[in-house]
């Protein structure tokens, strides 16, 4: 610690000396100097100075157009004080031109000093670090003071050129803005949509209690005749031209009508039907299956369907090969449904593949129109989509077709292995004897699934070669299950075969399958 | 004059089935689900209720419960969908109502029922 401060108060009595010399040297000595060097500063914070001329002058120093400006006191003239110690020089050198003796005064804080008091005042402040000396001439372009006043002061241009130069700050502020933006447009269109769907309530409740009471009258005042011969005036009294023209009207009333036929039975079904034609609404439906949304395409062909529109299957038998599932699948329905001449051309040339809901849907409208109509199901055959073929076989087996059998032994030879299961199991269905011989055939293929469909339906249309060749692949065959099936079918065909075949072997193996198939309990396990 | 309840929430329905028995000269009220049709058989003592299955708020099984025990001598019609489970209308029969007419349905032979239920 003594060490420390030992050191520092030798590094000043070494550095105070230099300063002190440092001083002498910047400020010089002697008077002429010391103006010069005032001159030099231009201006020294604090210090100024004043011209004294004695006595009473010819020269007109006072007057308010003289380049002096001097004040008259007692003594003599006494100029302004000069805190621009060029100007002073100026004006010093004025009165030297006109050899007017005169006494420079300097003035520290406004009060008159001698040139040494002066010196020593600016030699305090340039110690003190309040006033820093100006070695030589200013260069105002580099000195940023003199550029910053001449530069405009323009806060605003100032703060938006930051604001954009912070990307960060930027970019937030316009995620925010964006975000309010938004949630602003969203808001406006949820109160837009929910003013509109609230609307639209009100009127479809208007609208349907406006057709509740002429529909009524209609149907309880008038026959099916009458009906039929009403004239447009007679229409326009229970429906007004100016609601059958808004669409929200049409709408309600063929939901109203269609409503009321899905519930209603006898003539009045009739009268439904003749109505929505009378009133032009079969028009609407067919226009509306045109629609670009396939839902309201759905309904069309729904409107179609329920309203028995005959006249617009046409129109319907373009959408049985739609993109889309459930249009395609409705105008499939409507023509089974509609259609007198039920051709199933329409249906042969679909591309896309039948779902197994789409078959269930097809058949359960193909079992209810088949009594009444010529179904030519044959032409299902001659699809080119796998999964049509696949349905045709099904229907031969589901409606009882046997005189479609003749037409499938005619393809059976030549199609893929999953339709000659479906084949098999038709025959099966049929009781189909005399195609034993396709039976066999199957029975010998290298493909597990056809060779099982095969022995299951040679248990019902096999004959003896079916039996021996059951029993060729049970002695081959290695899969439990496989055997089980074997000999199922075997058991199924010639009963005195399988005895004789399963008492002459004692595999224990062939015990269980024996025991098992014989237990009358485990039949259908 | 006789007094009919019916209760159905399909207006259409419930307008024709009004319009056809008004024709017979009963007086028909109509209710839309099963909460107005308890607090409007209480309110009425309807000489005949016609009641769907499926309703709103309260079943029409709730509403045969309920009649049978406020006003058992009241005769019941249940207008009803096949579609219905068979249970329903089982049920609907042992709770003792007179008669079941399935959707669809013809106004006219309910009219019939209706009056040879009242005779």
């Amino acid at each position: 610690m003594a060490k420390s401060l030992c050191r520092i108060v030798i590094s000043l009595l070494f550095f105070l000396p230099g300063f002190a010399s440092a001083l002498q040297d910047t400020i010089p000595e002697d008077s002429a100097g010391f103006r010069d060097f005032l001159v030099l500063q231009k201006e020294v914070p604090g210090l100024g100075a004043r011209f004294f001329v004695a006595g009473t002058r010819t020269l007109d120093l006072n007057t308010p157009d003289s380049a002096y400006g001097f004040a008259q006191v007692d003594s003599g003239y006494l100029s302004p004080i000069y805190i621009d110690f060029l100007q002073a020089a100026e004006l010093e050198g004025l009165l030297l031109s006109d050899s007017v003796p005169y006494r420079l005064d300097y003035m520290v804080l406004s009060e008159p000093a001698s040139a040494a008091a002066a010196r020593e005042f600016v030699a305090g402040r340039i110690r003190s670090g309040d006033y820093l000396v100006k070695t030589g001439p200013e260069d105002e372009v580099e000195d940023l003071v003199a550029l910053a006043s001449n530069t405009r002061y323009a806060p605003v241009e100032k703060f938006r050129l930051k604001f954009v130069s912070d990307y960060r700050l930027f970019g937030v502020t316009l995620t925010i803005v964006f975000f309010f933006l938004v949630a602003i447009i969203m808001i406006t269109s949820m109160l837009i949509m929910k003013a509109g769907k609230n609307k639209r309530e009100n009127l479809q409740k208007e609208y349907s209690r406006l057709i509740v009471d002429p529909l009524t009258t209609l149907l309880f005042e008038k026959d099916l005749g009458e009906i039929q011969a009403m004239d447009q005036s007679e229409l326009d009294s229970f429906f007004p031209k100016n609601l059958m023209a808004k669409p929200l009207y049409q709408h309600e009333l063929i939901d109203s009508i269609i409503g009321l036929n899905k519930k209603m039975k006898g003539d009045f079904k009739e009268k439904l039907k003749a109505l929505y034609k009378k009133l032009g609404l079969d028009k609407l439906s067919v226009k509306m299956l045109h629609h670009k949304n396939w839902d309201m395409a759905t309904m069309a062909l729904v409107q179609i369907n329920e309203m028995d529109l005959v006249e617009a299957l046409p129109e319907v038998k373009k959408f049985t090969n739609s993109k889309n599932f459930h249009v395609r699948s409705m105008a499939v329905s409507t023509l089974l449904n509609l259609s007198e001449k039920v051709d199933l051309v329409f249906l042969r040339d679909q591309t896309y593949p039948l779902s197994h809901w789409q078959q269930m849907n097809y058949l359960r409208i193909i079992r209810f129109v088949s009594p009444q109509k010529d179904l030519k199901l044959g032409i299902l055959f001659d699809s080119k989509n796998r999964s049509i073929r696949l349905f045709g076989i099904k229907l031969v087996r589901i409606l009882g077709r046997v005189d479609m059998i003749e037409k499938l032994s005619a393809l059976a030879g030549g199609v893929s292995d999953e339709e000659k299961i479906e084949i098999l199991e038709t025959y099966a269905a049929l009781g189909a004897y005399m195609e034993s011989a396709f039976v066999n055939e199957c029975l010998r293929s290298e493909n597990p699934s056809l060779s099982l469909a095969a022995a299951k339906a040679a248990a019902v249309v096999g004959d003896a070669e079916s039996a021996e060749i059951l029993l060729e692949l049970v002695q081959s065959e290695t899969v439990f299950r496989n055997k089980l099936a074997y000999l199922k079918g075997l058991y199924g065909l010639d009963a005195a075969r399988f005895a004789e075949f399963t008492s002459s072997d004692s595999h224990p193996e062939l015990q269980d399958i024996r025991d098992h198939i014989l237990d009358p309990m485990l039949q259908n396990v | 004059m006789k007094k009919i309840l019916i209760i159905e929430d399909d207006k259409l329905i419930s307008s024709l089935v009004q319009f056809r028995l008004k024709k017979d000269g009963y007086e028909t009220h109509l209710v839309a689900d099963g909460n107005e049709g308890i607090l409007a058989i209480d309110a009425l003592i309807p000489d005949l209720i016609i009641t769907d299955v499926m309703m709103p708020f309260r079943s029409g099984i709730e509403i045969i419960h309920h009649a049978k025990q406020s006003q058992p001598d009241t005769p019941i019609i249940v207008l009803s969908s096949l579609g219905e489970e068979e249970q329903v209308v089982l049920e609907a029969f042992n709770l003792g109502v007179a008669d079941f007419v399935p959707k669809p349905f013809n106004p006219n032979e309910l009219a019939i029922r209706v009056k040879r239920i009242l005779k």
